[in-house]
């Protein structure tokens, strides 16, 4: 008996982002798992979403902290 | 608002429990701004608010956690204004954008074995931040958390004072803005054609 509607393309693509996060759970994480299961285009955008992801992560600015900046700090601190 | 002079002891108190974040706290700032000396003012004032609001930090242990809220809340409540929130296109519309079925479309590399691969490859690393720096804040904020801090949807819910929902909603958006502004990018670059909208 088939009582589970199964999830649509436009569906499965709206989950993505919090399947990578692993924010998605129970019934709407197996039924994306389901879906992958059977649809190559939807496994295909899934990886881009994971790269993408990666790629934008990667490139965050990242710069030492500059020199003198905690003194600045204690300083505004004590007011 | 001012609380009237500390005491040597309640400023020192104050210090421990926040300054050991600085490195944190300034790594998130300048991820969010892409501008050190707006990130330094920002973490200023970061502190200044935090050491107002410390007697009411009731569990120390979290004062990462607790800084990370108030520079949030800092940056969204200063930049929220309507108009920034529809620049780009209906919010369906923007749920349903898909940079990979573009970039299928369009195909700029048409002897690609890695279509998708070579197209990202195109891109500088500054022009990356751009499209991060285009984002609202409202989800530049919590997309800034999640690659840089590796929270979890429910920390997110606790720094930003909403519902796990919204996090949610709001990390997808604003994956898709950035996806629209890598391929409005790409067509400033002439990576690709400019027939579509």
């Amino acid at each position: 008996m088939e009582s589970v509607k199964r999830m649509s393309c436009e569906e499965a693509v709206r989950q993505f982002y919090a399947y990578l996060d692993r924010a998605l759970a129970g019934e709407p994480h197996d039924a994306l798992e389901d879906h992958l299961k059977a649809c190559l285009e939807c496994c295909e955008k899934l990886e881009f979403s994971r790269k993408l992801d990666a790629f934008v992560r990667g490139r965050l600015w990242d710069t030492p902290l500059p020199e003198g900046i905690e003194q600045k700090i204690r300083r505004t601190l004590c007011g | 608002m001012a609380q009237g002079p500390k005491s040597a002891a309640a400023q020192q108190s104050f210090e421990d429990v926040a300054l050991q974040h600085l490195k944190a706290l300034y790594g998130f700032a300048l991820k969010l701004t892409g501008n050190a000396a707006t990130a330094e003012d920002l973490v200023q004032e970061t502190y200044l608010k935090a050491l107002q609001a410390f007697p009411s930090l009731r569990q120390p242990e979290r004062g990462k956690a607790w800084l990370f809220q108030i520079l949030s809340r800092l940056v969204i409540d200063r930049h929220r204004s309507p108009s920034r929130e529809v620049a780009v296109e209906s919010p369906e519309d923007l749920d349903r954008f898909s940079l990979y079925d573009l970039i299928w479309e369009e195909d700029p590399f048409p002897y690609s074995d890695h279509l998708h691969d070579d197209f990202l490859a195109q891109f500088r690393d500054e022009e990356v931040r751009g499209a991060l720096l285009a984002l609202p804040e409202i989800y530049r904020v919590p997309l800034v958390l999640l690659y840089a801090e590796e929270l979890s949807y429910k920390e997110l819910a606790e720094v930003l004072g909403c519902p796990i929902g919204t996090v949610m909603s709001r990390l997808h958006r604003g994956r898709k803005i950035l996806e629209h502004e890598l391929w409005e990018c790409a067509k400033r670059r002439g990576l690709v054609k400019t027939w579509k909208a």
